[in-house]
């Protein structure tokens, strides 16, 4: 039975914005009827500029404190786990699995907190160069990360989608079709987390309208696909990304330090050792 | 009473012999090229016509990526320590046969004897030896068992350290498991070739090693070959974008390691004299024929006289000429296609307003030469300033601030390498963290190492070449 009806923004820049179209999709839950904005390319646009803006203030963030951040995350999703249980049983998905898809989540938001400053020990090192040199190849973020999640409906899916990326400081523009309403719901925890404004935006729409923007703009610095395309899809993003050398990648692996490896470039600093 | 005897300062081209006609080497045999066809190859110095190698067609780049299959399944049943002392066993025969390398390449490419045999010879020789103890340790490299190779790598190599090029190429891919069809330059194919010899001297079980050649055409035939794992391409930013495309669509490893327009920074608390030669180095060494080159000077205003009067002075006593001299700093430019490109861009350069200081300096009558040049007077919005000129020619900018230094570093598409002058740590450490390279040398420039990762940011390519990083390009995740 349909009662109520909820309508979502986007959220970008730490703000619920309207898509610029004023276009909207609905969704039908089995309790509830909800109204989600149709990401347009001037929304990408807007989603860029601020995770411009996100990824400065977030990569500067220092490793301690982004540590606690997400460690904060974890403790509002625990405090908040009835409604996304609910949310996901309206989903039509059974109470037992919902329960056990938020327990998931909060353990694997631990798990990144805890990553988050202990990465660079684990994916950088000294170079042992045969001449009189101090060599060292450490990792910088990549920069702003497109992420789209996958069609699964289920938090930790949607967190895996994000915090190998977020952890190591990128900024990520977080888009869903199918999960979106769960997406725009967690938003509201991001708002009301310690994320600086851009380092996380949330949207919604239909993926094959903003695919071309997507892979064609230049300073989205990584695309993640986290969905099966269809082999035309990825073959028009890789494509198009080309056209820059922007990174793609299909289904990357969110196990372990594996998971985090395509969000980071390795800088190699040499100098001379001497009196 | 002294008898003291020079030794002649030329290097006798006597110690290689080189064939009239080389063959494609593919599953362990010399193979004639199906196609029939041929391509010459000439000395840069002489314009002289060193031999014909095969110019490969598809059912060559066929025959090869077949016998790299064959050549897979051995190489998976062959124990990591054992491939790990093939890799050992290639390095000391590369050793041995140095001199015989270095005088091909210096031939074949045009680059300085004294770099090639003090440079690019022992660095080939130390990336078999790192890697080989690489080949039985693998599940310690990342500390998972979840990597494993892609299977037949295609890869495609540039001209300017056509050997230590292939050295990057194929001792990674070996040690991780995989096997090769390499392509060497069209212009720098001999070195490959003479490599195929030291992998039948190793015992190198068939097919591991594939070695074709040929022009683009061949390059692009391997790319877009059905039954390739991954593709390494080490070349143009616009011949790597073009191979991302070629991929698009298709699940085959990639990993580019594309131009550059290094920004080399010198701030005014700078040791000026080191400086000045650690510049000549960055953009002088191979002829500027360097990715990583420091091709543009950001001199902080204050010093900019004091360091251009130094570095012009310097740069007169460069030696230009016959790259078997001993004595020759600056050799031959690669080719004729490469010696226009950068008379183009340096006539560009005038024609915008750029101030020019050559050497005075005689250049041989045959080959391609270009003399050692300047730039001053120059505004970022300049091609010389923007385009890899991948020649010997450096372009000066100049600066106040650390900020606006790192802003016009950055101010690229390419991030492959950059360089800091001053002796201050702290402003080095500040100024590496927020430059956008994948190699920062900081008081040095130009340094390599087997164990050190290398490779770009941004439009110079993505994965990295050397060290424990390097591993990464030859493996894949799969669980």
């Amino acid at each position: 039975m349909i009662d109520i009806k909820k309508t979502y923004k986007n959220y970008v820049g730490g703000k619920y914005v309207r898509s610029e179209s004023g276009k909207t999709y609905t969704k039908e839950l089995k309790n509830e009827y909800y109204e989600l904005p149709l990401t347009s390319k001037k929304d990408i646009r807007d989603a860029v500029t601020s995770s411009k803006d996100g990824y400065k203030k977030w990569s500067s963030t220092t490793p301690y404190l982004r540590m606690q951040i997400l460690y904060r995350l974890s403790e509002m999703i625990e405090g908040n786990k009835e409604s996304y249980v609910d949310l996901l049983m309206d989903h039509g998905v059974t109470k037992q699995k919902a329960n056990k898809d938020i327990d998931e989540s909060i353990q694997n938001i631990v798990w990144f907190a805890g990553l988050a400053d202990k990465w660079e020990q684990l994916a950088g090192n000294l170079n042992p160069v045969s001449e009189e040199y101090f060599n060292i190849s450490h990792q910088n973020p990549i920069g702003v990360v497109f992420s789209l999640s996958g069609s699964n409906v289920s938090l930790n899916e949607l967190l895996m989608s994000i915090l190998p990326s977020l952890t190591v400081g990128c900024s990520v523009i977080s888009y869903s079709e199918e999960n979106s309403i769960l997406a725009l719901k967690f938003a509201e925890d991001i708002n009301n987390s310690d994320f600086p404004s851009g380092s996380l935006n949330i949207l919604s729409g239909k993926f094959e309208k903003i695919l071309d923007d997507v892979s064609k703009h230049v300073e989205i610095n990584l695309v993640a696909l986290h969905k099966e395309l269809d082999n035309d899809g990825l073959k028009v993003i890789e494509e198009n990304a080309s056209e820059s050398v922007k990174r793609v990648f299909s289904q990357p692996s969110t196990e372990g330090l594996s998971s985090i490896l395509p969000y980071l470039e390795t800088k190699t600093v040499w100098h001379p050792k001497g009196t | 009473m002294n008898d003291w005897e020079y030794s002649e300062s030329i290097e006798s081209a006597e110690i290689v012999s080189i064939k009239k006609k080389y063959t494609n080497y593919i599953g362990g045999k010399f193979l004639e090229p199906k196609s029939k066809k041929y391509l010459n190859t000439i000395s840069p110095s002489t314009e002289n016509l060193l031999a014909k190698v095969p110019l490969s067609n598809q059912q060559d780049v066929n025959s090869a990526v077949n016998a790299a299959r064959i050549g897979f399944e051995t190489w998976s049943k062959i124990s990591p320590s054992q491939r790990s002392r093939y890799l050992f066993k290639i390095a000391r025969l590369i050793q041995e046969r140095s001199r015989e390398f270095a005088v091909l390449e210096s031939l074949d490419g045009g680059k300085p004897i004294k770099e090639s045999r003090d440079f690019d010879l022992p660095q080939v020789a130390a990336n078999f030896f790192y890697f080989a103890g690489w080949a039985d340790k693998l599940d310690l490299s990342w500390s998972t068992k979840t990597l494993k190779p892609y299977g037949v790598v295609g890869q495609i190599i540039p001209w300017n350290f056509p050997l230590l090029m292939l050295a990057w190429k194929i001792a990674p891919a070996l040690a991780t498991g995989n096997t090769v069809v390499l392509k060497p330059a069209e212009s720098t194919p001999l070195t490959a070739l003479l490599f195929a010899e030291i992998c039948e001297q190793a015992g190198l079980p068939a097919g591991v090693v594939n070695i074709v050649t040929g022009d683009g055409s061949t390059g692009s035939l391997i790319v877009n070959h059905k039954d390739i794992n991954k593709i390494a391409f080490t070349g143009s930013t616009q011949v790597g974008k073009l191979i991302q495309k070629s991929l698009a669509g298709r699940e085959v490893g990639l990993t580019l390691e594309l131009g550059g327009k290094a920004a080399n920074i010198v701030y005014e608390d700078a040791a000026i004299d080191q400086a000045v030669e650690g510049v000549v180095n960055g953009i002088f060494f191979n002829q500027g024929h360097v990715c990583c080159a420091g091709s543009r000077l950001l001199l902080q205003e204050s010093i900019h006289d004091q360091f251009i009067s130094k570095l012009e002075k310097r740069m007169q006593s460069l030696r230009v000429g016959n790259p078997l001299d001993k004595n020759t700093d600056i050799g031959a430019i690669n080719s004729k296609e490469q010696l226009d490109k950068i008379t183009n861009l340096v006539n560009e350069g005038l024609e915008d307003g750029g101030e020019l200081f050559q050497t005075q300096c005689d250049l041989p009558g045959n080959g391609f030469w270009f003399r050692p040049t300047l730039f001053t007077n120059v505004q970022p919005s300049y091609s010389i300033a923007r385009e890899e000129i991948f020649g010997p020619v450096l372009t000066t900018l100049t600066f106040r601030t650390p900020e606006e230094a790192v802003e016009i570093a950055n101010n690229t598409e390419y991030g492959l390498s950059a360089g800091v002058w001053t002796e201050k740590g702290s402003k080095i450490l500040w100024t590496a963290d927020r430059l956008d390279a994948g190699v920062v040398w900081a008081n040095t420039f130009n340094k390599f190492d087997p164990s050190s990762p290398f490779g770009g940011y941004k439009e110079s390519g993505f994965g990295r070449e050397g060290g424990r990083h390097g591993l990464l390009s030859y493996l894949k995740a799969s669980s």
